[in-house]
């Protein structure tokens, strides 16, 4: 195994086991854990109570307990974090942090009382109109609280100072991810859709500076390499997450590579940075007013564009909609990107996934099928 | 001599094709995969054939089960296949509405016979053969029975259920209630017609529109699907056999390549 390999399989070992990977930066750095709901708590402020900011986005688990509170029609990423809070999963974590963008994440804050009554809950309520200075001013009250209550936690006062430290290395995490993702395009067989996604899960079970250390290695030792040569199809994906790995291994067999992503899990957290602002809270929430997502609401309705726009940027050739199940905000998108992109004329698969899928046989004929449509193409 | 399998959920299907693509043998059996299904469609077209294996220069093989089927020398999806059999058949066709034994699958040809865009359903049995299996159990008819008896039908009974099993206790109550088996057996088909009908609006439905696949030989079903959308809907020859007859056209196409 050379270098890379071994770097790729190190983060991908990461992603596979996040309890151990947990346990062990926890170890190492002698810091607690706050677990961070999806989809844009802000981790910033965990960071600078010197603790680590553990992202929760859901596991391969069997829903068991999790249906005494949500109902099978619940996106599944919830159901498997409620189960794995009620089997003990979380239990190394000191607190978790919840937002309430959707209907499932808000009755999920009051579930997780009862259900987990042991991992203190901090919920948290992002403004409607994240963009409308009203909003930069509610998120910024928002911020304190949460400040507040984390350092109650941690046990320590947070400082400006320590606000801002973490944010330079949140804002170093960031363009070094927005390089990294960029640079998919030239190394897409080393960079397939299995190892690209395996590599940027890994940074919610590290510690953010030194995961980011590793990323730019990684990056240092591919642009070493002359560009690969790929004959397959280059797509642009978009929605919450693309899992399980079966699904990824779907596209590698298939000989398709992911360009660009629009996921929440992915892209969609690092690719705005920091605002401006007189304070390291204000500057959060400017930040947080510049971000698009299906979860926040976006009167300009710009997905479509963006899509076109990363499409068009990568030379990719087509689009793929990972639409998890029963997601109300990304299924009130759909409409609207689907009829903008087909005015495009760009290729479109959609896919409807559930993170726990036993069975991704149709999956596969689908993503077989997209392969050899525009094979003929 | 090329040979193309085709690996459903309920059944297996085998075509074999000359250098001229003429037709020499076929057979359908209805067992599919993970049983002896396909081996004895393959053997029953031979024979058909008047050919022994050896005979063979290039096969492919499709269906849901093409992924664990080692013997072909190439596996192609049931989309694609659909799509090269009705082409070739019916050249007129923009839109092929296959339903099999557990899915349901719309394709959308462009002017060149080429996949255009295609949608399949849930892992749901909701709109498929084996909605129409089950009602058939409960009316007491062999699944081949059902379209004779809508065809005795007065009205139709409409069964509101989606889900295959709700359906199920849905129509058991309205028998007990007294409803005709011949109005039962009408609303099942119009069931599945509506199910799929909402599938084939999701990419949009160009005429001509082609029905392919075991469910095509139900005429009730092909009627409720044809109002259902509002067009007229033809139904290939031996519609059972187009994903094979599919197979066998690529694997002439990949031989002379």
């Amino acid at each position: 195994m050379n270098s890379i390999e071994q770097m790729i399989s190190n983060f991908e070992e990461q992603s596979k086991y996040p309890a151990k990977a947990v346990a062990k930066v926890m170890k190492e750095t002698g810091k607690k854990a706050v677990g961070c709901f999806p989809y844009y708590t802000p981790e910033e402020i965990v960071y600078a109570a010197g603790m680590l900011p553990i992202g929760l986005w859901g596991g391969q688990t069997e829903i068991k307990s999790a249906d005494k509170y949500l109902q099978s029609f619940c996106c599944s990423i919830m159901r498997a974090n409620v189960e794995m809070g009620m089997k003990g999963t979380y239990d190394l974590l000191s607190a978790v942090i919840i937002p309430t963008y959707c209907d499932t994440l808000k009755c999920i804050c009051e579930n997780w009382k009862t259900a987990v009554p042991n991992i203190y809950l901090i919920p948290m309520v992002y403004p409607q109109n994240i963009r409308i200075e009203a909003g930069v001013t509610y998120m910024m009250a928002e911020f304190k609280r949460v400040q507040a209550e984390l350092e109650k936690v941690s046990g320590r006062a947070i400082t400006e100072k320590d606000l801002l430290d973490s944010i330079e290395v949140y804002e170093t995490y960031r363009k070094t991810m927005q390089e990294f993702v960029s640079i998919v395009n030239q190394y897409p067989n080393t960079l397939n859709a299995r190892t690209r996604h395996f590599i940027i899960k890994a940074a919610y079970f590290s510690d953010k500076k030194s995961y980011t250390a590793k990323v730019a290695e990684l990056i240092a030792e591919l642009k070493k390499l002359p560009a690969e040569k790929f004959d397959g199809l280059k797509v642009v994906i978009t929605g919450i997450l693309a899992e399980p790995a079966a699904l990824l291994d779907s596209f590698v067999e298939n000989n398709i590579a992911f360009a660009a992503d629009d996921l929440a899990q992915e892209s969609r957290q690092f690719r705005t940075c920091i605002g401006s602002g007189k304070t390291a809270v204000e500057k959060l929430a400017r930040r947080m007013s510049d971000q698009s997502c299906s979860l926040l609401y976006d009167d300009k309705k710009t997905r479509g564009q963006l899509l076109i726009d990363l499409v068009k940027e990568n030379n990719a050739d087509g689009v793929v909609v990972s639409m998890m199940k029963f997601c109300d905000p990304e299924e009130f998108d759909y409409p609207i990107f689907k009829k903008e992109l087909e005015a495009a004329k760009i290729p479109m698969l959609y896919l409807e996934i559930e993170q726990q899928m036993d069975a991704a046989e149709q999956i596969r004929t689908r993503i077989q099928s997209f392969a050899e449509m525009m094979d003929k193409h | 001599m090329f040979l193309g399998i085709d690996i459903g959920s309920s059944s297996s299907k085998a075509v074999i094709l000359d250098e001229n693509l003429n037709l020499l043998g076929k057979a359908v059996i209805n067992t599919g995969t993970g049983t002896l299904g396909p081996e004895k469609a393959i053997e029953i077209a031979l024979s058909k054939a008047g050919l022994s294996r050896e005979a063979i220069k290039y096969s492919i093989v499709t269906g849901y089960g093409r992924i664990t089927y080692a013997k072909a020398d190439k596996q192609i999806t049931e989309i694609s296949c659909h799509a090269k059999g009705v082409a070739f058949m019916e050249p007129n066709a923009r839109t092929v509405i296959d339903i099999g034994g557990q899915d349901v699958k719309v394709i959308r040809l462009d002017d060149g016979g080429r996949v255009e865009n295609f949608v399949m359903n849930d892992k749901c049995a909701a709109g498929t053969g084996r909605f129409l299996e089950v009602m058939a159990r409960i009316l007491d008819c062999d699944i081949e029975m059902l379209a004779s008896l809508d065809a005795e039908s007065t009205k139709e009974i409409i069964i509101s259920n989606t889900c295959t099993v709700f359906a199920e206790s849905e129509v058991i109550s309205q028998l007990s209630s007294g409803a005709k088996r011949e109005n039962v057996a009408k609303g099942a088909h119009h069931a599945v017609a509506k199910r799929v009908a909402g599938l084939a609006h999701r990419i949009g439905i160009r005429p001509e529109v082609v029905m392919t696949g075991g469910v095509a030989l139900n005429k009730g079903v092909v009627s409720a699907l044809s109002q259902e959308i509002g067009q007229p809907i033809s139904v290939v020859k031996n519609p059972q056999i187009v994903g094979a007859l599919g197979a066998a056209l690529f694997a002439a196409e990949m031989f002379k390549k």
